[in-house]
This record gives structure tokens, sequence and C-alpha cells, in this order.
């Protein structure tokens, strides 16, 4: 069954829809202002009312904002059966501005100042459950979670649930808003965080990763399906791989064997060769495992082959969106797809001998002839996921 | 019994508490509205029967909820615990 993109959406750091969000990318544009990636332009009641705001998390919030742009877009829900549309949409974290606020009320007022929203605003499965509600979807629902991986897998897994029958149109993606003091001092007690507050994604001085917020959602659709009510083609979800390092609980695989196991197994889904692949959006965390590891894991999927096609990590934008990253850079897959353009690496300054690639470090590439690119997405827990989108 | 509020005074205090949580119409609230009328749900409830609580410094216990269907209930049973109050200390 061929799956196509008919609507997007996102909310980042440096933009609040699709073409802003791309467009800053080619502009070289960074998100980042003391040593986060907050979207601090987001209201909330652009989307809610007043009341539906309050009792959601701020991860649900952005959601919910790329989702009524993604599904406004699709012109969804008209033209499906509500039976046959899904919402599958992942978290890494979930409500943890909630959680660390009702943490707070407790030890300080006991259980009557627990709210009652807490645990409807806290659970993972809060902004699907909240999308599904707004557009009176009743197909398959539910949130995945596989750390940073999350947004890989939610947008791989709405492919499978097409593919399988089970809906017609998924709305598909990852949201994150993690930027509490208590996540951003434990990735900090972690070593995984920049010191310096700055993303460089395979630059020799890179040090770490910097935390972001946001959401990407998109439509996914059967091909016949969205041809049948005329919708607007973006782009095609081609293939999905999904792996296990079984290695570690946070450090990726020495030799990147989980990592090229997933791009292998979505080039076989996609049934593509290597030297079909014109671009790979990194997973390309800026911390000195990651980076190295993928770059030894492109290597040697590539191994054979003329020379691996370019890589980017936009991370160097707008930082690390845990649970959202993977959605957001499938969003980058489609748009770099449907224009013919590579959005660069910002920060990349200094070559480091064991990232040896092309990071695409000058600026935006045009890219005319790109017909098929990947996007990695690796979590703590060793959980892998890779994705190939296709032109239209 | 100064600490007895008035039916407007009940009222208004509930308006206030659901204008905090944000219930659209809030301030237009009249006794007759059920909770369902103004879209109030079993959650938002407890958040409104907590601030009454807190506000009037009385309790209202869990099996009271059922009997408080509108706003107006919920204005006479807080009525009701104040005047209780002011008896008991009396």
């Amino acid at each position: 069954v061929s799956v196509v993109v008919t609507g997007r959406g996102v909310v980042s750091s440096i933009g609040e829809s699709p073409d802003a969000f791309f467009e800053s990318l080619l502009a070289k544009r960074s998100g980042i202002a003391d040593g986060i990636g907050a979207c601090v332009d987001f209201d909330p009641e652009t989307t809610m009312t007043p009341k539906e705001a309050r009792r959601a998390d701020r991860y649900t919030q952005l959601a919910v904002g790329a989702a009524d742009q993604a599904v406004a877009e699709a012109g969804l829900p008209d033209g499906v059966d509500p039976e046959r549309l899904g919402v599958l949409v992942g978290t890494g974290v979930g409500g943890l501005v909630t959680l660390q606020a009702e943490c707070e009320a407790w030890l300080e007022g006991g259980d009557r100042a627990v709210s009652p929203h807490f645990v409807p605003m806290m659970m993972p499965n809060a902004a699907a459950g909240t999308i599904a509600i707004r557009i009176g979807a009743h197909g398959p629902g539910f949130s995945v979670s596989s750390a940073c991986a999350t947004g890989g897998h939610a947008i791989g897994e709405a492919m499978r649930m097409i593919d399988r029958g089970e809906a017609d149109a998924v709305v598909a993606g990852g949201t994150e808003a993690a930027l509490t003091g208590l996540c951003i001092a434990a990735f900090r007690r972690m070593g995984a965080l920049s010191r310096e507050g700055v993303s460089r994604p395979f630059d020799a001085g890179r040090d770490g990763f910097v935390m972001g917020e946001g959401a990407a959602v998109l439509v996914l659709e059967r091909e016949e399906h969205a041809k049948a009510r005329g919708a607007q083609i973006f782009a095609r979800v081609v293939g999905y791989g999904a792996s296990n390092d079984a290695f570690h609980i946070t450090q990726p695989d020495e030799n990147g064997r989980g990592a090229k196991q997933a791009m292998l197994a979505t080039l076989k889904d996609a049934g593509a060769a290597t030297g079909d692949v014109g671009y790979i959006n990194a997973h390309g965390t800026s911390t000195p495992f990651n980076d190295k590891i993928e770059t030894l894991a492109i290597k040697q999927v590539f191994n054979g082959s003329a020379t691996p096609p370019p890589v980017s990590s936009t991370k160097s934008h707008i930082g690390h969106l845990l649970g959202a990253a993977g959605a957001v850079e499938a969003l980058v897959l489609v748009e770099a797809v449907r224009r013919g353009v590579l959005p660069p690496t910002i920060n990349y300054e200094q070559p480091d001998p064991d990232c040896d690639l092309d990071y695409v470090p000058e600026g935006p590439r045009e890219a005319p002839g790109l017909e098929l690119a990947l996007s990695n997405s690796f979590g703590f827990g060793g959980q892998n996921a890779c994705l190939a989108v296709a032109k239209a | 019994m100064a600490n007895v509020p008035t039916d407007q005074e009940a009222l208004d205090a509930i308006r206030e508490e659901l204008a905090n949580i944000k219930v659209p119409g809030a301030e237009q609230a009249t006794a007759d509205q059920t909770w369902a009328d103004l879209d109030v749900d079993s959650l938002d409830l407890v958040e409104v029967v907590k601030a009454l609580e807190d506000r009037y410094d009385v309790q209202i216990a869990d099996g009271r909820l059922k009997s408080i269907a509108t706003v107006g209930d919920a204005a006479a049973l807080v009525q009701e615990l104040t005047r209780e109050k002011e008896g008991a200390t009396a």
C-alpha cells in the first residue's frame, strides 16, 4: 500500500508553520537562546479555548498547535470515515511541566492540593487523545514512546497502520515540552547537555546536546484514498525500519550496529538501493558519542557504493526535541524532497577526523534531483527508528 | 450571621470560581444552570468545590456533590454550611 503525506504542521522555536520552519532552516536561523530552544512565541490559545489550554500540559498544547495545521491542510476530518481515521502522536516524557508542578503542590499542600486534572494532563497519551477528540477520530489511537526516537517510531507505525488496512488516514507525530528545571538538571547530571549551550553536530568541539521543545504532526494517508478525495500530496513515506541496540540503556552500540540495522531495514522496506538515497537527516545530537557512531553506521550502510550522500543535522538549529525530534525531522524530509533543497548543519566549524562525511555546513544546498531521503532517530533505551521519504 | 453569604454573594462567588478555571460564560452564570449547561465536568467541579471550601472555610463531603446539580444548588449548600458553622461557633 502506498502511503502519502497530505497534511503538515509544526510548532518550533524557529517557526510555527512548515514554510516558516523550513525557511528558517535555509536561512541558518537558530532558535536556541540561553542554552535552550524554547518556543517563546507559542500561544496555546490560538488553537485552544482558555479552558482547554488550562486543562492541557504544554506538550499537548504544542501537539494540538501542530495537529490543527496538519488537519486543516489535509482538509480533514471531512472526506474520511471517522472509524478509519487514526491518531498516533508520541512523546518521550509526557506532561513533565504538570508533573513537576503537581509534585511541588503535593509536597507543600498534601493530597487536597493535587489537581483533579493532573492525571489526564500528565499521561503520555493525552496529546493523541486530545487531538482525536478535536477531530472526531474514532480509528486506532495511542501514543508511542521510545525517548529520542519516539517521533520516528510514531510516523513509521502510522505508516504500518495504513499498510495493514486499519486506517485510511492517520494523524501522526511527536511532541515534547520538557524544559523544566528538573528535566534540564537530569540531562545535565547525565553529562548529556552541552556545557557551552551550543548544538554543533559533527564538529570536533561538540560537547553535548541542547534541549529544545516543540511538536510536528503529519497526516499520512493511503494514496488511493487521498487521490479519490482530491487531496494535495506533499511527499510519500516509503520506508520504515526499527531496531534495538540491546547494548546499554543510554550509550549507543560502539559499532553502530542498531543504527546500521535500522537504516538497512528501511532501505529494504522502501525497495531502494543505497545509491538511491540523496540526503540523510541525521539524528546528529551533538554529543561526542552519537555523532561519531552515527557517522560510522552511515559509512557501513553505504559501504561499497560510491560516497554516502550529504548528511545534515537540523538539531543544530533547534536543539534536541527528544520525543518530537523524529517527527520534526520527518517534516524536514518532506520539505527537502518537495523543494529539492538540503537544509544545512549550522555551528559546524572544526572538522573531526571521526566525522568525515559531507555535513552541508556552508548553507542550504540545491538538490533538484533529490528523490529519496532518510531520517535517523536513536533513543535512550537503545531503540532506533529510520524513515525513508520520497518525492511525490 | 454576618459570614453567611447572601444569595447574590454566593452566586458571585461561584461565578468567580468558574471564571478562575476559565469556564466560558462564567460571569453570566445563573442559579438555574446545570454544570452540563456550563460545560463543567466532574473534574472541573472538584476544583470549584475545593475553591469554595477554601473561600468559606467549610468542608463539602463527597456525598453532597450528587445533590448539587445546579449553580443555585451549590450556592444554597454554601449558605447552609456557613450557617451551620456560624451556629457552631456562636
